[in-house]
């Protein structure tokens, strides 16, 4: 298999996924239509996602979740396969779960904070 | 502190505000909203000794976290309602812990036993969703302030609850046999979730559930869009359903005497002895089943052995 680059720092959590290029681009905005089972909130507004990027046929994606004991995690990897797969060239999806740096609340974008908010929610 | 008078909370309704405080309430409103809520409560309270039964058949730790964590968020709606009806005036504790077995008054389908992974995700998937249905009605349409704000969250966790079982089934019906164990658990757990919206509309007693915004829907509107959503789910995974959708009505149309009779410890239904009276229902719910007991003690266990210890202490 050919060697990726190594994925760097994650992105910020108010990061616009506009200002990313292309391949990416597409990708980051199909992960936007992954919704955290529990809260209805994109997995990128969740501030799940690490790390993405794309080689050829392959897309490799840096995942953590918000607690080790998350209830979700399987569901989560496979909606998130499922999304990425369909999107057109990508054949190999590789989901590499982290656990650093920590999840934390600060990973929520503005969007997530006022969505939960609404709900009645304190983030 | 005075209850309201009929009129005054008619008209309390009718200004389209919602209820907030006792203080706002009508003696009747008050004995309706009470048992409501307690059904609410008990039903999420009985679905965590029901499901654990079944988590311990769990195919991975993933699918153990999983189980446990809808176990851990029902703990949570449970306790949601008992806190409503603690600022209602009723004793916490002793409706949880001193009420006996057969007191309790959540629906009969988890007094039967789910003794298996695939029976415990086809209960994700068809009582989840039942919760969902009739707890998204309150939360939409409700007009009880403190539980319609206290069931956002309910509502969001109830369909990650569904969901987790559509996901489940959707795995399990590729696995060799997987068809097969999933078709046993939807034909006696199906006609089950069905009884579980209660009454048809024509003959239902308590009329101001409502009248007085305790919820929005009939309980053939509730049972309707159950049937909209789990029927097709079934459809697509090549499993047989007694129900069929009927495109001159709009309606879905039951496809078995509803409604029927029961044998509990087979897991099994009468369909062949045609429909049976609603009184023998509610009979037979009353008389609860074979896990009410059981289910009920173990959640009272605790509590009476630490009761036990302090007494012999002073």
């Amino acid at each position: 298999m050919k060697k990726l680059p190594v994925i760097q720092q994650p992105p910020p959590p108010d990061f616009d996924v506009q200002s990313t290029s292309e391949p990416e681009r597409s990708l980051w905005q199909a992960l936007k239509t992954v919704l955290d089972p529990e809260y209805p909130i994109s997995v990128v507004d969740m501030g799940l996602i690490y790390g993405l990027e794309k080689h050829d046929g392959e897309v490799r994606v840096k995942l953590t979740f918000t607690a080790m004991g998350c209830p979700c995690m399987e569901m989560i990897i496979d909606d998130i396969r499922t999304c990425l797969k369909k999107q057109p060239g990508i054949e190999t999806v590789h989901i590499e779960i982290v656990w650093d740096p920590p999840w934390t609340r600060a990973r929520l974008s503005q969007a997530a904070i006022e969505q939960f908010r609404q709900w009645g929610i304190t983030v | 502190m005075a209850l309201v008078t009929e009129e005054a909370l008619k008209q309390r309704l009718a200004e389209g505000k919602l209820v907030e405080t006792k203080e706002q309430m009508s003696p009747r409103y008050l004995e309706g909203i009470i048992r409501i809520l307690t059904v609410s409560a008990d039903t999420e309270l009985i679905s965590a000794p029901a499901y654990y039964l079944a988590a311990q058949d769990a195919p991975n730790i993933n699918a153990f976290v999983s189980a446990m964590g809808i176990i851990q968020d029902e703990l949570g709606h449970a306790h949601i309602a008992y806190r409503i009806l603690e600022d209602l005036g009723v004793d916490k504790n002793k409706l949880i812990y001193e009420r006996k077995p057969e007191e309790f008054k959540y629906p009969y389908a988890f007094d039967v036993p789910l003794e298996t992974w695939v029976e415990l995700v086809v209960a994700n998937a068809f009582y989840d969703r039942a919760g969902f249905v009739l707890l998204g009605d309150v939360f939409k349409h409700g007009k009880f302030g403190p539980w319609k704000r206290a069931l956002a969250k309910v509502d969001k966790e109830e369909n990650f609850h569904l969901r987790h079982g559509e996901m489940w089934m959707r795995k399990l019906v590729l696995q060799p046999d997987g068809r097969e164990k999933l078709q046993r658990a939807v034909d006696w757990m199906f006609p089950l979730t069905v009884e579980w919206f209660g009454l048809p509309d024509n003959l239902k007693r308590h009329t101001e559930q409502i009248e007085y915004g305790f919820k929005g829907s009939s309980n053939d509107e509730l049972r309707q869009q159950w049937l909209s959503t789990a029927v097709p789910l079934c459809e697509e995974l090549g499993l047989e359903v007694p129900a069929h959708y009927d495109a001159s009505t709009g309606k879905y149309v039951l496809d078995f005497p509803f409604p029927s009779r029961f044998v509990a410890e087979e897991k099994r239904w009468l369909f062949e002895e045609g429909p049976i009276s609603w009184d023998e229902v509610l009979e037979r719910w009353k008389a609860r089943g074979p896990k009410n007991k059981e289910f009920v003690e173990s959640v009272q266990r605790g509590y009476r052995d630490f009761l036990q210890t302090e007494k012999l202490a002073s």
